[in-house]
C-alpha cells in the first residue's frame, strides 16, 4: 500500500452509520477521529489556517455529497475536449504535485470522501439511460487521484463491478498510485480503463510530491495487463525544460519495455497549462518549482500555455517516438486548438463531438 | 506584560502595569553627557522624520519628559531618542527625564513600554516595525506564537506567521534597501521579493531600480522578470544588471523615469522571454520589410496564439484612403507578407 499520511479523520454525524464509514475507520484503527455536526463551519474555521491546502491533505473528512456529482469535463472554450464525464467520488488529493490544479480550486481544503454511493450509482445509472446511442466514458481522476485512497475508500472496486454490467460506457481510473492490489482479481469485463499519468523521473522527483516513482507506476500498469485491463497513458502534464526530450523519449522507451502497446487504449499528450491564479499559490507552497520558469502565454481561454511553436514541436516529437513504438496507437491532445492538432497530425477533429466519436470507435474497437 | 496608560498629572507619570502597580516618578533635569546614545537597546528608530518634533521643542520645549534608565557610569535611554536627538542638536545641556533605578523592571518589560509610548506618541514606519519584531524574537527572546498573537495586532498587522517572517526579513535588510522600502513604500509582497534575494543582488537592484519611477505593480513585475531569468539563467541578480543594456537605459539623460522604466522593462522581458522576444524581432522585421505607410499598423495575435494577421489604418482624406488602399493592394506580392501569412 502507498503510503497515505491522515493525522486525524472529521466523521460528519450523517456519515456515521454508513458501512463505507466503518470500513474507512476499520482501515485507519490509530487516527483519532472527531465527530462533526456542521462541516461548514469546521472547513471555515480551517480554511483561514496558513497553507490550508498542505495541511488539509492530512485530515480526511467522510461525509456525504449533495448535489450533482457526474458532470461533463469542464474542459476549456474555444479548444477541443474528448467529451469525457467526470464522477466526483472524492475531493483532494494525498499526492502534492507542484502544478496541481485543484490547489486554487477547491475551497473544501479537506481530503474528503463521500459515502453516500447509492446516491452516486442512482445519479449514474440515470445518466446512462438518459443516452442510448454513444458511448460515454466517465472517470474519477478529475478531483483527486483515483486510487491513492483505494486502501481505505475503495470506491474503485465497486464501480469497477458496476462499470463491468455497462454496455455502453466507459470507466476511466487515472492515477500516480500502485494501489492497484485490490482490482486485479475484480472481473471487470474490459469496461475499465486504468490509466496513469507520466512524466520522466527527474520530474516526478520535483515536481510530484508524495506520488509513485515511474517505475512503480509502469509496474502497476504491467500487472493490470495481465489481468486484461486496457491501460491508457496520459503524459499531461508535459513540463517543458532542458533536456526534455532525451528524458521523454527514455520515459515512453522505459514505458514500452514493461507494456504491450496493443493493450494501450488511449495516450494523451497535454503541455503544462494553468489558470492565471495557481502561479501565486503554488510559488508560496512549492518556492522551489520550475513549472512556471517556461514561456507561458495566456491564451484565449485564459489559461497559460507554452508558445504554440513550442507546443507544437513538444507534440509532434511525442508523437514520433510513441508512433515509432506502435504506428497504432490512439493519441490525442488535451484542450488544444483545432490549429495546434493540424500542425501537429496534419489533420484535427472538427469539434470536440467529432473527437468523441473517434474515441468511441477506438472503445469500441478495443474492448468490442 | 505592560498594558500601559500614559498621562501628565501634575508632573507626575502614571504607569499602571497590569497586576496593578503604580509608579509614580519625579521629573529630573538630567546632563545629556551623562546619556549613553549610542546604547539602542531599547530603540526602534529608523529614518525618523525630526522637523516637526524640533519645530516643537524649539517653541515650546519639551512637552513630555523622556524616560531613562540607570545604568554604571550614566543613563540608558528607554524612550525618547528623537527628543533626546533634537535637544542635543538645539545645544541643550540637560533634558526633562524620569528615571528608573537599576532593575526595578526587566529589559523586555521595559522594552514594552517603550513600544506602548511611541505607539500613542508617534506611531511606528515599516522598518520600526521590523525592527522591533525582530529585537522581540531574537533580543528579548519572545515566543514566535506570542509575537504573532500579540504583539502583530499591536502593530495593526494580520497575526500570522507569513506577516512575521516577512518583518524579520525587512530588518535583517541592507540600510540602503530599508531606506527604499519606506521612501518608496514598498508592499509587503515586494518585500518578501526582495528578501528572496542575496545581499549582493540586492544592492546590484537598487541600482537599477533608484533611478525609475515604479508604483508597485511595476517593481513586482520587475522583481518578478529578474528573479524568474536569474532562475532560467543560472546566474545572480547581480551578474543580470550588470548587462550593457541596463547601462546604456540608465544613462540616457533625455529619457524621463517612466521612459526608463518601460525600456528597463522590455530589456528584462526579452531576457525572461527569449523565444518570445525571437518572434516578435523576426516578425519585426518582415513588417518593417513591407515598408508599409506609416498611417498602417500590421498585428500578429498576442502571443501569436491563433491565426492571421490583423491590419488597422487610419486616414483623414480621400488622398490618404487611396494611398492606403493601393499599398494594401501590392501586399500579396511581398515576399515577406507571404511568409507572414503562410502556415507550416
Amino acid at each position: 500500500m502507498f503510503p497515505i499520511q491522515i493525522e486525524k479523520i472529521y466523521l460528519d454525524e450523517k456519515a456515521e452509520k454508513d458501512s463505507v464509514s466503518k470500513t474507512i475507520l476499520k482501515a485507519l484503527p490509530n487516527i483519532p477521529v472527531e465527530t462533526v455536526e456542521d462541516k461548514r463551519t469546521l472547513i471555515k474555521q480551517f480554511s483561514s489556517m496558513s497553507d490550508p491546502i498542505g495541511t488539509g491533505k492530512r485530515y480526511l473528512l467522510i461525509t456525504h455529497f449533495y448535489g450533482k456529482r457526474l458532470k461533463p469535463c469542464p474542459g476549456t472554450s474555444n479548444h477541443i475536449c474528448c467529451g469525457y464525464y467526470v464522477i466526483n467520488a472524492v475531493t483532494n488529493c494525498p499526492m502534492d504535485c507542484s502544478y496541481c490544479v485543484l490547489q486554487g480550486y477547491l475551497n473544501n481544503p479537506f481530503l474528503t470522501v463521500y459515502t453516500n454511493w447509492d446516491d452516486l450509482l442512482e445519479e449514474i445509472n440515470y445518466f446512462l439511460s438518459r443516452d442510448k446511442s454513444s458511448l460515454l466514458r466517465l472517470g474519477t481522476g478529475e478531483l483527486s487521484d483515483s486510487l491513492a485512497l483505494e486502501p481505505i475508500f475503495p470506491i474503485s472496486q465497486f464501480l469497477i463491478d458496476f462499470f463491468s454490467k455497462r454496455q455502453r460506457a466507459i470507466l476511466e481510473l487515472k492515477t500516480k498510485s500502485p494501489n492497484i492490489d485490490s482490482l486485479l482479481d475484480l472481473d471487470h469485463q474490459g469496461k475499465t480503463v486504468i490509466s496513469w499519468s507520466l512524466n520522466p523521473p527527474k520530474m516526478i522527483g520535483e515536481e510530484e510530491k508524495r506520488t509513485a516513482p515511474l517505475t512503480t507506476r509502469i509496474e502497476a500498469a504491467r500487472r493490470c495487463q495481465e489481468k486484461g485491463y486496457p491501460l491508457g497513458f496520459h503524459f499531461d502534464p508535459i513540463l517543458y525544460h532542458e533536456g526534455w526530450e532525451k528524458e521523454y523519449r527514455e520515459t515512453i522507451l522505459q514505458l514500452f519495455k514493461q507494456i504491450d502497446s496493443r493493450r494501450v487504449v488511449w495516450i494523451s499528450l497535454g503541455g503544462f497549462r494553468y489558470p492565471p491564479h495557481l502561479k501565486a499559490i503554488a510559488e508560496e507552497r512549492f518556492p522551489r518549482t520550475e513549472v512556471f520558469l517556461g514561456e507561458l502565454f495566456p491564451g484565449r481561454d485564459g489559461k497559460f500555455r507554452y508558445l504554440k511553436e513550442v507546443r507544437v514541436d513538444i507534440y509532434r516529437k511525442m508523437a514520433r517516438w510513441l508512433k515509432e513504438v506502435n504506428p497504432g496507437l490512439f493519441i490525442y491532445l488535451c484542450m488544444e486548438s483545432k490549429e495546434v492538432w493540424e500542425k501537429v497530425f496534419g489533420w484535427a477533429p472538427e469539434s470536440s463531438r467529432h473527437l468523441n466519436r473517434l474515441f468511441e470507435e477506438r472503445v469500441r474497437g478495443f474492448v468490442g | 506584560m505592560i498594558i500601559a496608560e500614559f498621562g501628565l498629572r501634575n508632573a507626575e507619570w502614571e504607569m499602571k502595569t497590569e497586576n496593578g502597580i503604580v509608579v509614580d516618578m519625579d521629573i529630573q533635569k538630567i546632563p545629556l553627557e551623562q546619556i549613553d546614545l549610542l546604547d539602542e537597546t531599547f530603540s526602534v528608530n529608523y529614518f525618523p522624520d525630526l522637523q516637526k518634533l524640533r519645530s516643537s521643542i524649539q517653541e515650546t520645549g519639551l512637552i513630555q519628559p523622556v524616560l531613562l534608565r540607570k545604568k554604571p557610569g550614566g543613563y540608558q535611554i528607554i524612550c525618547g531618542f528623537r527628543r533626546i536627538s533634537v535637544t542635543k542638536a538645539l545645544g541643550r545641556l540637560e533634558v526633562e527625564s524620569r528615571v528608573f533605578e537599576g532593575k526595578e523592571m526587566d529589559e523586555f518589560r521595559l522594552f514594552s513600554l517603550s513600544l506602548h509610548e511611541n505607539l500613542t506618541t508617534r506611531g511606528f514606519n515599516a522598518v520600526e516595525k521590523a525592527v522591533a519584531l525582530d529585537k522581540l524574537i531574537h533580543r528579548f527572546q519572545i515566543h514566535r506564537a506570542v509575537v504573532i498573537n500579540t504583539f502583530l495586532p499591536f502593530f495593526s498587522l494580520e497575526p500570522n506567521e507569513k506577516i512575521l517572517s516577512t518583518f524579520l526579513s525587512l530588518a535583517q535588510m541592507e540600510d540602503e534597501i530599508k531606506t527604499y522600502v519606506l521612501k518608496e513604500e514598498v508592499s509587503r509582497g515586494n518585500i518578501r521579493r526582495l528578501s528572496a534575494l542575496s545581499p549582493d543582488d540586492r544592492m546590484a537592484l537598487l541600482s537599477l531600480i533608484s533611478p525609475l519611477k515604479l508604483g508597485e505593480n511595476r517593481l513586482r513585475e520587475l522583481l518578478t522578470l529578474l528573479e524568474e531569468t536569474s532562475r532560467r539563467s543560472h546566474s545572480t541578480v547581480k551578474e543580470i544588471a550588470a548587462q550593457a543594456e541596463f547601462q546604456a537605459v540608465l544613462s540616457q539623460k533625455e529619457l524621463t523615469p517612466s521612459q526608463k522604466t518601460e525600456r528597463i522593462k522590455k530589456v528584462l522581458t526579452d531576457l525572461r522571454y527569449p523565444k518570445l522576444s525571437q518572434l516578435e524581432k523576426a516578425f519585426e522585421k518582415k513588417r518593417k520589410d513591407l515598408d508599409l505607410p506609416f498611417n498602417i499598423s500590421l498585428h500578429h495575435p498576442p502571443f501569436f496564439e491563433g491565426k492571421g494577421l490583423k491590419i488597422e489604418f487610419q486616414f483623414e482624406t480621400i488622398e490618404e484612403y487611396q494611398i492606403i488602399l493601393s499599398a494594401l493592394s501590392v501586399l500579396p506580392e511581398k515576399e515577406a507578407f507571404k511568409q507572414m501569412i503562410q502556415k507550416d
